[in-house]
């Protein structure tokens, strides 16, 4: 039997059908706080942002338009747009601590990389970088979406897109030269 | 669109978009994948994007809690049973059409009932005022005079008499 469509969950959701619910929920939950974590850093933040959007569907699903718009990229934008507003409420309260550090660099050469100190260091030099680049290499490197949606949620071309994308891999690169050194040794010594 | 793929632009799109063509721009994809199996120099490229690739995917990102699907599933939106059972429409007989072509705001039994009412309420005013007028020696005339003023006056002042009247 085949999967239903987004279009025809939501349909189902907007008549109260509990199954629907979840499935929908099954199906994009995840990636939108996959999307929500990466853009502002901590887990907390990111479930708000997630409940938010699915709030968002429960209220508009029976005003959906089937074939008007894919659904995942209107889940990706509004998802997207939840996050750019609250890191720019955030900027105008920034509370210095809050910022994590970029990657100390310069562990001793012997030194056994934990995982989850590696994935900490790669999150911090996410979170420094500026907020649009970072837009654009979460939808494009962690959603997977192609430039040409990326550049619809953003709201900008697909040059744009790639300029962002090019500029935040290029900062990325520098914040974490010595961690990728680092993962290449511990991945030689594991093998 | 491009024609070609040189090593220039293949460079330009790793930079931007990593080492996995499923993420580069659709249109230039296949010529892109071409270059990349073909050139060595065009393998490194991409070589040296997927282990960054690896280093990016490493950013941490956790499972939905349960806390936060109960919620959601406790904030979805409720099937609303009707109030009043919806009635299946019955065949119009040639009466009923009659009466929605008169009234066509629903039930026509509230104008019927409202207009038999009327009816009741106009002879049952009528006989109580013959009585009444029959009784009262000083409003005899306005029996006669109903269609005046001065009828309407004698039947307002006859009209004093009736709860003595029904008192007994």
């Amino acid at each position: 039997m085949n999967k239903p469509s987004d279009d025809e969950l939501v349909a189902a959701v907007a008549s109260g059908d509990e199954a629907a619910c979840r499935a929908l929920m099954d199906r994009h939950l995840t990636r939108m706080l996959a999307l929500a974590r990466r853009m502002l850093g901590n887990h907390a933040d990111a479930e708000e942002v997630a409940q938010e959007v699915f709030l968002r569907v429960w209220t508009h699903a029976g005003r959906w338009e089937p074939g008007k718009a894919q659904f995942g990229t209107w889940l990706h934008r509004v998802a997207t747009n939840l996050c750019l507003d609250r890191l720019r409420r955030r900027r105008g309260t920034e509370d210095i601590d809050a910022i994590p550090e970029p990657a100390s660099g310069e562990p001793g050469p012997d030194r056994q990389l934990e995982q989850r100190e590696l994935a900490a260091r790669v999150e911090a030099a996410l979170q420094n970088l500026p907020e649009r680049q970072r837009a654009a290499i979460v939808l494009s490197h962690y959603q997977g979406l192609g430039n040409i949606e990326a550049a619809d949620i953003l709201g900008v071309t697909v040059e744009a897109v790639e300029s962002l994308l090019s500029r935040a891999r290029r900062q990325l690169r520098v914040a974490l030269a010595t961690e990728k050194d680092e993962l290449l040794r511990s991945r030689e010594i594991s093998a | 669109m491009r024609n070609e793929m040189t090593l220039e632009r293949l460079r330009e799109i790793v930079e931007a978009y990593g080492a996995s063509p499923a993420r580069w721009p659709q249109g230039e994809r296949s010529m892109a994948e071409a270059l990349a199996s073909s050139s060595p120099e065009a393998q490194s490229l991409v070589a040296e994007a997927a282990r960054f690739d690896a280093l990016l995917d490493m950013a941490p990102a956790e499972e939905p809690s349960a806390a936060l699907t109960e919620r959601l599933m406790a904030a979805r939106p409720r099937a609303v049973a009707p109030l009043v059972p919806a009635r299946p429409q019955k065949e119009k007989g040639f009466l009923r059409g009659l009466l929605e072509t008169v009234w066509p705001y629903g039930s026509a039994a509230f104008p019927a009932g409202t207009l038999a009412a009327a009816l009741v309420m106009g002879v049952a005013l009528g006989s109580a005022s013959d009585i009444s007028l029959s009784l009262t020696g000083t409003a005899v005339t306005a029996s006669t005079e109903t269609e005046t003023g001065e009828g309407l006056i004698a039947l307002a002042m006859a009209d004093q008499v009736w709860p003595e009247e029904w008192m007994q």
